[in-house]
């Protein structure tokens, strides 16, 4: 369709002539050469441009925050909890899918479900049997209750302090080493309130693994 | 025992959303203006050289029902790619963790999921999704979706100031949505992700050695690049299936309050936004403190009762008291405050990423969750969220002036009854397609419902009514609970359905009602006409929003988490 011929002798008229609408076949072109390239900058262009730079600039946390043996093989990342239920190491907090992180998130326990109390009961008596916990008293309700990711990496300092006598009777430190050793690895806020005071227990054991001789 | 003073970088994150909310708006909205814009130097060419390849031009304005259609084409491709790539995924890239091709149904309720900007999952990331499609499939959906979202409100809202009953160029909004604003600030936002922790690579599974022996798999990938755009674009779904619960997602305090600036962003400048567009700024803050009414009271709400004890776990003696809130289904990392500003941020914000599992609040919180939902416009997902808000107030100032005796009009533009009809059909189609499934999933059997057990019964119904309503919301988040399993053909399928409907019903309300005004002449304001700039309006449109939410939704609150709050359980 051509813009309508005026009759001679007239001026164009000032207003613009409205525009055409697009063919059918027009908008099919349009959404498929749009989708082409949406695809190419959103699928490739976009991802491996932002992962050139980050590797650049922080190439340690672009790569997953990986921590490894003094011989070199990885041991984990810092940024996820692992079994470390051993009577030498601080342990994190139990996780439903045991640390695996092919299991995805685990279905949570609901506020009132019985069930939560139990694995609650559950985790709490295994605490006491093998924690071999020398202090009367409470577990810290922090370190004991199911994480959401099922590979929270972090304890409140209470549940790290509070494994120390048991650590202390596995190894031979002293608790008051120990606890200095927990309170120099305890994370504070740089920022008065901008998150809690924690420690991070796969940090926390690898540092401490040299000093026990493993 | 809970601080008052851990509240304050919460206080302040958010003053400087709404500090920062109107200059951004500035910007946002001069992008879908045809004026000179920043960055014309640089885009310009690019964006012309792709309108050329696509045959189109900004000269070419749509009507409503054109600009639906081309809505329709884009979307219904990136629907098509989407659910192909999930069906042949272990044929096609990067599978090194071997996931199986989707069954029909499930790629057809993830597609469906991805493109209308829901991303509620049925599925666990970590097993049934391969890095090809974490990368190239869904992140397509990711943009494209946000970026709809944004076109279909800044053609509604150029209705209010056209006169020739165009709203725009769909396809040149969706390149300028892209180059100009998604595209950089998700390049920009991933790389400060990476910088506090985040990781970006293509390493894809790694084998670790943990202190007790054995093995632990450890999956990465672009992970800051794709949290980076789901958030910013409303989108909300995880790279992980645990989202931003994960620590690999989200890894400390300071990440955690970074992603709810990136989440608050848009949603709270699109006001701003608004007011650039019709030229008349002030009009954006009555909108504005309504959200901020709404959330504030939400976000208290939410803080006071996941900071109270949990009765049922008040046998436990071995527990220590309760600090820094309820642990269950909580990260060590976040204080409270932070952790709930993150949860009712996204889930208000038509996000639906977590970090925390819903499933384990209280029930008042998982209420205070749901009535986010039930509004979808406080301030809602990309665009969309606040075209909703619109159309609230054109039903509101409709029923206001009937009320008075004065004709109904809105900057200037008369509201009648077509698009009051259109206003009200995009706001009831969103308790149907939550309420009928809800009838048919109860009543069919599709859920076994314990109906001698009060707090069974309740929690079943919730289950069901979140899983319904983050769907028809486009929500996408979840409240997994052991009472309902969602991986079933007819949860996908259903599921698919209601997220279709409630997508892009309302998107072609908000396009017809833009379209209606966009034919009006603007009458100039007279002795008789409505304020719209003041406290007035601000108070009586948060009431209209939530009495008209109240009302839609009281009889199937009452079923559940209306029944687990009064029955205790």
């Amino acid at each position: 369709m051509t813009a309508p011929s005026l009759p001679p002798g007239t001026a164009p008229s000032a207003a613009p002539v409205p525009p055409r609408a697009h063919s059918v076949g027009g908008h099919v072109r349009a959404a498929v050469v749009f989708l082409v390239l949406m695809v190419l900058v959103t699928g490739f262009a976009y991802p491996f441009v932002v992962t050139g730079i980050a590797q650049v600039i922080d190439p340690g946390a672009a790569g997953g925050s990986l921590v490894h043996y003094p011989n070199g093989t990885l041991a984990g990342s810092s940024l996820i909890a692992q079994n470390l239920s051993a009577p030498y190491l601080f342990w994190a907090r139990p996780s439903a899918t045991d640390y695996n992180l092919t299991l995805g998130a685990p279905t949570p326990y609901g506020y009132s479900e019985p069930a939560l109390q139990a694995v609650i009961n559950e985790t709490v008596a295994y605490m006491k049997e093998y924690g071999n916990f020398t202090v009367n008293g409470t577990l810290p309700f922090w370190w004991v209750a199911p994480s959401a990711s099922s590979i929270d990496p972090d304890v409140v300092p209470d549940a790290a302090l509070i494994q120390i006598p048991r650590i202390s009777n596995a190894t031979h430190l002293s608790i008051s080493f120990l606890q200095g050793f927990v309170n120099q690895h305890t994370v504070n806020p740089f920022i008065p309130y901008v998150g809690v005071p924690y420690v991070d227990v796969l940090t926390l054991d690898l540092a401490l693994l040299p000093l026990i001789g493993r | 025992m809970f601080e008052l003073q851990s509240l304050w970088d919460v206080i302040l994150l958010i003053a400087l959303v709404i500090a920062f909310a109107p200059v951004f708006g500035a910007y946002l909205g001069r992008v879908y203006m045809d004026r000179p814009a920043f960055g014309d130097i640089l885009l310009l060419p690019i964006e012309t050289t792709i309108y050329r390849l696509l045959g189109t031009s900004p000269r070419r304005s749509m009507r409503a029902g054109e600009y639906m259609l081309a809505l329709l084409l884009v979307n219904g491709g990136v629907w098509a790619f989407l659910f192909f790539f999930f069906t042949h995924q272990q044929s096609l890239l990067w599978n090194a963790t071997g996931a199986p091709n989707m069954s029909w149904d499930l790629a057809f309720h993830s597609a469906s999921s991805f493109t209308t900007n829901t991303d509620f999952t049925h599925f666990t990331n970590e097993s049934q999704m391969s890095l090809g499609s974490l990368v190239i499939a869904w992140p397509l959906a990711l943009f494209c979706s946000a970026a709809t979202g944004l076109s279909v409100a800044a053609a509604m809202f150029r209705g209010f100031v056209r006169k020739d009953g165009t709203l725009g160029n769909y396809y040149v909004d969706m390149v300028r949505t892209t180059t100009r604003i998604l595209l950089p600030l998700a390049v920009l936002f991933a790389l400060l992700l990476v910088i506090l922790g985040v990781p970006e690579t293509f390493t894809n599974v790694l084998t670790a050695h943990p202190l007790t022996g054995g093995t632990q798999e450890i999956i990465l990938g672009p992970v800051a690049s794709f949290s980076s755009i789901s958030l910013l674009g409303t989108n909300g779904g995880g790279f992980y299936s645990a989202n931003a619960a994960s620590p690999l997602a989200n890894p400390s305090a300071v990440s955690n309050l970074f992603e709810v600036f990136v989440m608050m962003l848009i949603p709270f400048s699109t006001p701003f936004a608004f007011g650039q567009v019709i030229r008349k700024r002030g009009e954006a803050w009555p909108f504005v403190a309504t959200i901020l009414i709404v959330v504030a009271v939400a976000l208290g709400l939410f803080i006071a009762y996941q900071a109270a004890a949990n009765p049922s776990l008040a046998g436990i003696t071995a527990l220590g008291p309760q600090s820094n809130g309820y642990p269950v289904g909580q990260e060590t990392r976040f204080s409270l405050p932070e952790g709930s500003l993150f949860q009712v941020v996204s889930v208000y914000s038509n996000v639906g990423a977590n970090n925390m599992m819903i499933g384990a609040l209280s029930p008042v919180a998982q209420l205070v969750l749901l009535f986010g939902m039930f509004t979808q416009s406080t301030p809602g997902g990309e665009g969309t969220g606040f075209g909703t808000l619109l159309l609230f107030a054109v039903l509101g100032i409709f029923v206001g002036g009937l009320m008075v005796g004065r004709t109904p009009e809105y900057l200037g533009k008369k509201i009648s009854t077509g698009q009051v009809r259109w206003a009200a059909l995009a706001l009831l189609i969103h308790p149907a397609a939550i309420l009928i499934p809800f009838v048919v999933a109860v009543t069919g059997g599709f859920v076994s419902v314990d109906t001698g057990s009060l707090a069974s019964s309740a929690h079943t119904f919730t289950s069901v009514l979140y899983e319904f309503t983050s769907e028809s919301a486009n929500n996408g988040s979840a409240l997994t609970s052991n009472y309902i399993n969602d991986a079933t053909p007819f949860f996908n399928i259903t599921g698919a359905f209601i997220m279709l409907v409630g997508r892009f019903v309302p998107i072609w309300a908000m396009l017809v009602v833009g379209g209606k005004f966009a034919e009006q002449d603007v009458l100039p304001p007279g002795p008789g006409t409505l304020r719209t700039a003041s406290a007035t309006f601000t108070i009586y449109i948060t009431l209209f929003l939530v009495i008209v939410s109240v009302l839609l939704f009281l009889p199937v609150i009452a079923l559940g988490p209306l029944a687990q709050i009064v029955g205790g359980t």
